[in-house]
């Protein structure tokens, strides 16, 4: 059957999405090599090199990671034992709507109320002096524009975990999980071989491939670590665009190295994560 | 004048199918006569589902015709062939009601309103349905569902209704109920059938005809007696079964 | 039995701590966007008043930012979901489905403010940079990556058996559609027309490269009324930007709640 939508859906697809990115990754990389460019000289290696040369960009990169890392290990290490802990209350009652009252908080909000509550002269930094624990503003820990970028993953993890949690629940109902677990006990496992080898396994491997979407999503934040982030290193989304829009004109390639570099990592990712299974 | 015997109402003539490296069909010919049931046996994997779904428009064959009273419908669409497909798992619109599900194919067509009530009430009362008529599709058992998509496919009149083990699934009471229930609709309605069943005793409950198809081959008997005397066909085996159980 | 009393009473509790987790930040909105004067070490604002939302709605630029987003994020929702929704079809059907699929990942999951500043070439050559058109345009590529990983599940293969059943009972094609497949999408759609509006709504960063600062959506707001040390001002716009998000999420529990949330489907 010719299908004709079908073909109008693939050249949709090719017009809006697949051929200006292509096309611009192509752009960005000649430009990142100087063989396009305002300011280029010819073809050169100079700004590839500076990836390796420089710190400023590895280490933007070393960062990158290190937040998206640890906000992934900690979004698992919180919610999953939210969703399977208050299985019920996530299926019916307060609880089962108000966890999704989260997702409705964009980053930049996120990256705002994250700023206001722990900073040294917020929320929390107040609720300390009140109960005598500090004596002023300096008594306060430095938790955001920090060197750990504790306040970026405060944020990122604030908004990944109701949407694991939720994700999680369903998992676990979906798997039929509740069932594989008597099933282990019937088996003699104790409870907590029951959780180490039953329940987190099998919704971990089921939510593999989202866990990894949250991970070269934080990878690319922009918003969180413009707000709340360093000056130096800064995540790659913000050097990126810092080094491009810089009225210095000699930094627009090496935001192109960035980019590339980063396109890179975030393809192997993904095509990592969804490689097809072995199992048919 | 048509010659009955040199233009039967369905043929099939040389139907080759491969897919990849795999010939799926292989040199498949069969005739059936109008308001007459061939029951097709055979195993899973053996190509069934493929010839059923080439006669009815779902698949195009690599070669071969087919031929309905008359005209070639090789390369017809499948909308326009009057041929209905019966997937194994009953497949009801999710969003419609027992009775619009039923009365689907009818308002396709646009027939008026009085029309399709009446005969949509007529068949579901064949259909043993009486009471179920707004029910949605997952407040009923497989057996239900089962009998909503026959009568669906049957009301619309289609010159040919294949069914793809379409009592495959239910438990073996079901099964016999709506064995029955088939031969009573095929008869009332005149039906002119394919039926592809894995199961030897509903070949012969079912099949005016039997035919074996092994390793994309089929091979339809002359008569029923032949199937029965074929030692190939597993009758003999099962005959044995039972007389050893006997005795 | 007292013994499965105190679980279940310590569940409750738990429950009623994560519950009270979700709800603060939006409370904490709310109390920042009416205080007048809050400042360390108050933990309540020392006085209140309603004058920035007063100025908000009737001074015209918050208003206006509002509208503005209204207006890109409504077109970048249906476009993107119609687009989405035939090129899906295409996708989940192809021999190369896994190979099609990653591409669409490209654009749904990589930052869109790295990916906007190589396609601001384009933009600029085409002269789109500073319009709401092009802002439109951007946004929508992303989402339509989004919209077409969403409905390559709901073109299954049972979703096909439902059309093929739909031609041999001698429906045409656009009776399949319009009697069985828009019918059956409906929640799908519904769903992806509100993720993708929100996606475009709570855009930052590729707003501001593409509309090169000129057009003013309200995540710009918020940001420069936070550059300019005005929490207040900030908590309002704030407000604002989480209000249809939250209408909508109220509307509509069900749509999400059933599988709406898994936004991988495995290729």
């Amino acid at each position: 059957m010719p299908d004709r939508t079908g073909l109008a859906g693939l050249l949709l697809f090719l017009l809006i999405a697949v051929g200006p990115i292509g096309f611009s990754l192509g752009y960005a990389l000649l430009y990142s090599i100087g063989a396009v460019g305002l300011l280029s000289e010819g073809v050169t290696g100079g700004h590839w090199a500076k990836l390796f040369l420089e710190r400023e960009i590895w280490q933007s990169f070393a960062v990158s990671v290190y937040v998206a890392l640890v906000t992934v290990g900690a979004t698992v290490v919180v919610a999953l034992p939210l969703a399977v802990g208050f299985r019920r209350q996530l299926e019916r009652g307060p609880l089962s709507y108000l966890m999704y009252a989260p997702l409705a908080i964009p980053s930049t909000v996120a990256a705002f109320i994250v700023f206001q509550t722990l900073s040294g002269a917020g929320f929390f930094s107040r609720i300390a002096y009140q109960a005598g624990w500090i004596q002023g503003t300096e008594g306060w820990p430095e938790l955001v524009l920090d060197p750990w970028n504790i306040g970026v993953l405060v944020a990122h993890i604030g908004m990944a975990v109701p949407f694991f949690v939720l994700l999680f629940a369903q998992v676990y109902a979906q798997a039929g999980v509740p069932k594989l677990e008597q099933l282990a006990r019937t088996l003699g496992a104790g409870r907590v071989q029951v959780v180490r080898r039953v329940t987190v396994p099998v919704v971990l491997r089921r939510s593999f491939e989202n866990l990894v979407l949250l991970f070269v999503f934080v990878l690319g934040s922009y918003e969180v670590p413009l707000l709340l982030g360093q000056q130096s290193p800064q995540m790659v989304s913000v050097l990126t665009m810092r080094k491009y829009a810089m009225f210095d004109l000699t930094q627009k390639p090496e935001a192109f190295v960035i980019a590339i570099g980063y396109f890179l990592l975030a393809s192997l990712l993904l095509v990592w994560a969804f490689r097809k299974p072995a199992e048919g | 004048m048509p010659d009955l015997h040199t233009d039967p109402f369905l043929r099939v003539s040389n139907i080759e199918k491969t897919f990849g490296p795999e010939a799926v069909l292989h040199d498949v010919s069969l005739t059936l006569a109008q308001q007459r049931t061939l029951a097709v046996l055979g195993r899973s994997g053996c190509g069934k589902t493929t010839l059923l779904k080439i006669l009815a428009g779902l698949e195009t064959a690599d070669a071969g015709r087919v031929v309905v009273e008359g005209e070639d419908v090789t390369d017809a669409p499948a909308q326009s062939r009057g041929i209905v497909y019966l997937y194994q798992e009953p497949l009801l619109f999710p969003h419609l009601d027992v009775f619009e599900n039923v009365a689907f194919g009818l308002r396709l067509r646009g027939v008026d309103k009085q029309s399709i009530k009446e005969q949509v009430d007529r068949m579901i009362g064949d259909l043993g349905l009486r009471g179920q008529e707004q029910k949605r599709p997952n407040q009923l058992s497989g057996g239900q569902r089962q009998r909503v998509a026959f009568g669906r496919a049957v009301i619309v009149n289609p010159r040919l209704l294949l069914l793809d083990e379409p009592f495959a699934s239910l438990d073996v009471e079901t099964r016999a109920l709506m064995q029955q229930l088939y031969t009573r609709i095929a008869e009332a309605y005149a039906i002119t059938a394919l039926f592809v069943t894995h199961d030897l005793k509903e070949a012969l409950l079912m099949g005016d005809e039997i035919g074996h198809m092994r390793a994309g081959r089929l091979h339809v008997y002359p008569s029923r007696q032949a199937f029965i005397n074929d030692p190939n066909s597993g009758v003999a085996q099962e005959v044995a079964f039972w007389e050893r159980i006997k005795s | 039995m007292s013994t499965s009393e105190h679980p279940r009473r310590g569940g409750r509790i738990g429950a009623a701590v994560v519950a009270v987790a979700c709800v603060a930040p939006f409370v904490y909105l709310l109390v920042l966007s009416f205080a007048e004067r809050w400042a360390f070490p108050d933990v309540m604002p020392a006085s209140w008043s309603g004058r920035f939302w007063v100025r908000a709605l009737t001074g015209g630029a918050l208003t206006g930012s509002f509208g503005i987003s209204l207006v890109v994020s409504l077109l970048v929702a249906v476009v993107s979901t119609a687009a989405g929704f035939v090129t899906a079809k295409y996708v989940a059907y192809h021999r190369h489905r896994q190979r099609l699929l990653l591409l669409a990942y490209v654009p749904f999951a990589m930052s869109p403010v790295i990916l906007g500043t190589c396609l601001m070439y384009l933009y600029l050559r085409a002269g789109l940079v500073g319009t709401v058109a092009g802002v439109v345009i951007a946004q929508t590529t992303f989402a339509y990556g989004y919209a077409i990983v969403l409905f390559t599940a709901f073109w299954s293969p049972r979703t096909k058996d439902l059309e093929a059943l739909v031609y041999t009972l001698g429906g045409s094609p656009a009776q399949a559609y319009r009697r069985v497949l828009l019918p059956v999408a409906k929640g799908a759609l519904l769903l992806c027309f509100f993720q993708t509006f929100l996606l475009s709504w709570f855009q930052y960063g590729l707003t501001l490269l593409i509309g090169a600062g000129k057009i003013q959506t309200l995540p710009l707001k918020v940001y420069d009324y936070v550059n300019e040390a005005n929490p207040y001002n900030a908590a309002v716009a704030s407000c604002l930007l989480v209000l249809p998000p939250v209408l909508m999420l109220w509307a509509n529990k069900r749509a999400l709640s059933s599988g709406g949330l898994q936004v991988s489907s495995s290729p």
